[in-house]
């Protein structure tokens, strides 16, 4: 089988699809932790900026919004990210219309499901996130999300906290969303050191006394709450660490 | 600076009232300000109840002149009391909403003097927060009986949602546990809000518009011997005539002794039910008359579609690849998801038995219901499907909806 490995860039995925798509057994993945068999043939793909062009425009005069789609469960932490993308782009050619509502396909059903994941935790994470007061007034928050979506959640905090300077901070792929308040731009950030405000305790301990008071003691549903709020979230939660 | 104690005390005032959606308004944001509306709504955090914490739910007083029998807060109870003043609000939903541990405010409060007085002090909260504090994320405010209509109306183009909780599903019942409310006093400055909403929706306002988010309201279960027919006959009426959002359903509890209330609580059971059939009543187009007769009460073995599936046999099996959307809708097992889900992949190709599974209809259900390209993979004998439904759709599943063991009996019989 031939493995086409590509750097995690859409682009590079792009320039793979190009050349997979000629052959009869192939896989494309960027997940450093694969193991080949000896009867494997590995091709490391470098981007090209014509054939990226050329395979967009394809899938784009078959569905115009699939590209976008694509792209977005490229930002997915699942291995198979690439695979389940390329499948997806064979079907379309092969039906030439758009089928992201072909539910019938199982390519279709796990693009869409890889897909689910990922605005799924967007829109959790718009509420789980936690912001810390730094002296300077900055608003600083770390997380570690399953999918690297920090690019997604700066228009919503950058629209939401108007002229407010924050900062999100994956620290599982050391990646910094930085607003100053007007733009953000995504910068490499491994380690941040912070100085809180005075007031940022005080509230943090308000805080955690209304969560403690607003829960309805004799009517437990723990398995509710973790479905809804799962444990790996918890860690940068203050209501979750004890008052 | 707000103290923890008092926050405690109002907090523990207000966490009863179970509307908590932060949905419906997309409030905009402008520069220098702070907040704005999330269509979809936006959960912050979720208690170990299960409940999700949306809004910062807070009393403005628990200082109450009212003595409705089944509150907490009524005057004749022994309890601490605190008020807040606007500004301490104001601070506590700034700092809140900028840490990201809030999608807004939900404010009501105990009337502490004229019923006039303590609405002109909400107001002055919310004119305040939006105004002076720039907030523009999302607002509920509570209703109070008997204020002042101007005043009401004014509130309504600050905030996105208002609600009065018409507390009891009957005029007597009303009437014999809260004495001070009566139902015009609920219902006439809902219709005036509902006749607001319209003009500006016909008169295409979009500045200052009154409650984008619509209105709610909030009625108490199993405290007064109304049968589930009757209210949601109620409910019914309320989203057809008052265009209500939402009609919650809160189990009584007895936090409070006396001898007009029940000793024992409604159980979560019949909250449930009924949440279910509101959502059939709203999304899968039924009517009360098809769910639950006027004076009986919903079945608690199935769940409201499986028993109206169950007392309509003649009706089913349907084909998936040929039903239309209505019809599927009615499908146990299917639901508003699903449906639409079929409905777009069957123009593709006709759809079978797996397909089904992978698109996660729950066939345990829909299996008795449905053919698929004429396959039908149920039974004939309906005692058979009746004890399938309740042992592999609902036995099991409603047991597990509540944690422990001695709640899902709590839940199930109402006793503690």
């Amino acid at each position: 089988m031939k493995i086409f490995i590509t750097d995690n860039t859409s682009k590079c995925f792009f320039t793979a699809v190009y050349y997979a798509f000629a052959e009869k057994n192939c896989l494309i993945t960027s997940d450093s932790a694969l193991q080949p068999t000896f009867d494997d043939e590995i091709k490391l793909v470098e981007t090209d900026e014509e054939k990226v062009a050329r395979v967009i425009k394809k899938i784009n005069s078959y569905d115009n919004s699939a590209a976008e789609s694509i792209n977005l469960i490229l930002k997915s932490g699942d291995a198979r990210k690439e695979q389940t993308a390329f499948e997806f782009i064979k079907k379309l050619i092969e039906y030439k219309r758009p089928i992201g509502t072909a539910y019938n396909l199982t390519e279709v059903v796990l693009f869409n499901e890889l897909i689910y994941k990922i605005t799924g935790e967007i829109h959790r994470i718009k509420g789980l996130l936690r912001f810390t007061e730094c002296a300077d007034g900055t608003l600083y928050a770390p997380y570690s999300p399953d999918n690297d979506i920090t690019e997604n959640l700066m228009p919503h905090f950058s629209a939401r906290l108007g002229g407010q300077k924050f900062i999100i901070h994956d620290l599982k792929r050391k990646k910094a969303g930085i607003c100053n308040g007007a733009e953000w731009i995504i910068y490499f950030a491994d380690q941040a050191e912070i100085k809180l405000s005075e007031n940022q305790k005080i509230f943090e301990t308000l805080w955690k006394k209304y969560y403690k008071t607003i829960n309805i003691e004799f009517r437990p549903h723990e398995k509710q709450m973790k479905n809804s709020m799962p444990v790996r979230y918890w860690k940068f939660l203050p209501e979750k660490h004890d008052l | 600076m707000i103290e923890t104690d008092k926050l405690e005390i109002l907090t523990a005032g207000a966490k009863y009232d179970v509307s908590c959606s932060s949905s419906g308004s997309r409030r905009k944001n402008f520069s220098g300000g702070l907040g704005n509306g999330a269509a979809s709504g936006i959960c912050h955090s979720f208690t170990p109840d299960g409940r999700c914490i949306s809004l910062l739910k807070i009393l403005m007083s628990n200082d109450c002149l009212f003595d409705c029998e089944y509150c907490p807060n009524r005057r004749s109870a022994d309890v601490r009391r605190a008020s807040l003043t606007p500004d301490e609000i104001c601070e506590l939903v700034i700092n809140f909403y900028k840490r990201n541990y809030i999608e807004g405010l939900f404010l009501s409060s105990a009337v502490f003097d004229t019923p006039d007085k303590t609405m002109e002090l909400l107001y002055e909260t919310v004119l305040k927060l939006r105004k002076v504090y720039l907030f523009n994320g999302y607002i509920h405010l509570k209703g109070i009986p008997h204020a002042d209509e101007t005043l009401v109306m004014r509130a309504a183009r600050l905030v996105d949602r208002m609600s009065y909780n018409i507390e009891l599903p009957s005029e007597s019942s009303l009437k014999l546990l809260a004495p001070q409310k009566t139902k015009q006093s609920l219902l006439l400055p809902m219709k005036n809000l509902k006749y607001a909403i319209t003009y500006d929706k016909e008169n295409k306002i979009r500045k200052n518009r009154a409650l984008p988010a619509g209105q709610t309201t909030q009625m108490i279960i199993g405290a007064s011997p109304e049968t589930d027919g009757q209210i949601l006959k109620l409910s019914e009426a309320l989203y057809g005539n008052m265009n209500l959002r939402r009609v919650y359903y809160s189990s009584y509890v007895p936090v409070v002794q006396s001898s007009k209330l029940p000793a024992t609580g409604a159980g979560l059971l019949r909250e449930h039910r009924l949440y279910q059939a509101d959502w059939l009543l709203r999304f899968y187009g039924f009517t009360v008359d098809e769910i639950c007769p006027e004076n009986q009460n919903l079945s608690s073995e199935y769940d409201p579609k499986c028993a109206w599936a169950l007392r309509n046999m003649h009706l089913f099996p349907v084909e998936i690849n040929r039903a239309p959307l209505e019809v599927l809708l009615r499908v146990p097992g299917i639901g508003a998801k699903s449906a639409y889900k079929i409905t777009e992949a069957r123009r593709f190709a006709p759809l079978n038995f797996e397909q089904l599974e992978k698109m996660r209809v729950v066939l345990k259900r829909a299996k008795y219901f449905i053919t698929c390209k004429g396959k039908f993979y149920g039974t004939d004998n309906i005692s058979q499907v009746k004890t399938a439904l309740l042992t592999n759709g609902n036995g099991t599943e409603q047991l597990s909806l509540f944690s422990a063991p001695e709640i899902s009996l709590f839940a199930l019989s109402g006793n503690q």
